[in-house]
């Protein structure tokens, strides 16, 4: 199974995600060769306008950005964890999880999800799943910059 | 002792700082930390309703021993993603 999982500073353009990456590209190319991925479910987290106010609950307000905070290293280490464990449990032929550290602007990526199974169904849970966990157990918390 | 806790997110915001001190009996447990904080510092209320913290880095259990030298920060819910 390959593991990435890589916490990078600012929004994630796809250069960024290309260069973070730059060191599994071969083994990337190399299972799809294998011929033993049959699905590939990609997630994009992207930075909405529209945030609810903790100061107004219920009330919408417009953001320019969210800061991202990381606790390291145990960010990083909790996040590489999380990608094992999840592709473990699913019987996953790949994980690759990215995630933003600092600035990123609405309309930006602040966290890609690639997971790779030999059929469908596994991936789809696996996405769900991971998604679940990142939020409860990855030290990693957003600050609202307001517009 | 004292213990230097690491706060982030909203309980940083809360406190208006990224970490706060609790004082405790010597050797004490996550637990007692845990309850330190929300006696010390009634800001940090909201976020303790299910703590964790890390030692180390690491996440703790709630009987785990803090000795002085050790790094510890409440990992409150987080929002990644």
């Amino acid at each position: 199974m390959m593991i990435a999982a890589i916490i990078v500073d600012g929004p994630l353009a796809p250069e960024v995600e290309e260069r973070a990456l730059a060191a599994h590209s071969a083994e990337r190319a190399a299972l799809l060769r294998s011929g033993s991925v049959g699905a590939t479910v990609r997630f994009e987290g992207i930075v909405r306008r529209d945030e609810s106010d903790p100061d107004h609950p219920g009330v919408a307000r417009g953001l320019i950005a969210l800061d991202y905070q990381t606790y390291d290293p145990m960010a990083q280490r909790e996040l590489e964890c999380l990608a094992r464990s999840v592709g473990v449990r699913h019987g996953l032929e790949s994980v690759v999880a990215l995630h933003s550290r600092g600035r990123v602007g609405v309309g930006e990526v602040s966290f890609v999800l690639e997971i790779r199974s030999s059929r469908r169904a596994e991936a789809m849970a696996a996405m769900a799943d991971f998604i679940d966990r990142l939020k409860r157990d990855v030290p990693i918390w957003k600050r609202p910059v307001w517009a | 002792m004292t213990v230097h806790v690491l706060i982030f997110g909203a309980a940083a915001s809360a406190a208006g700082s990224d970490r706060v001190m609790v004082v405790v009996g010597d050797h004490p447990t996550v637990d007692e930390i845990s309850a330190a904080l929300a006696e010390q510092h009634p800001a940090l209320r909201f976020a303790l309703s299910a703590p964790r913290l890390a030692v180390n880095g690491a996440f703790a259990g709630r009987e785990t021993v803090v000795a002085e030298c050790d790094e510890v920060a409440l990992i409150t819910l987080v929002g990644g993603g």
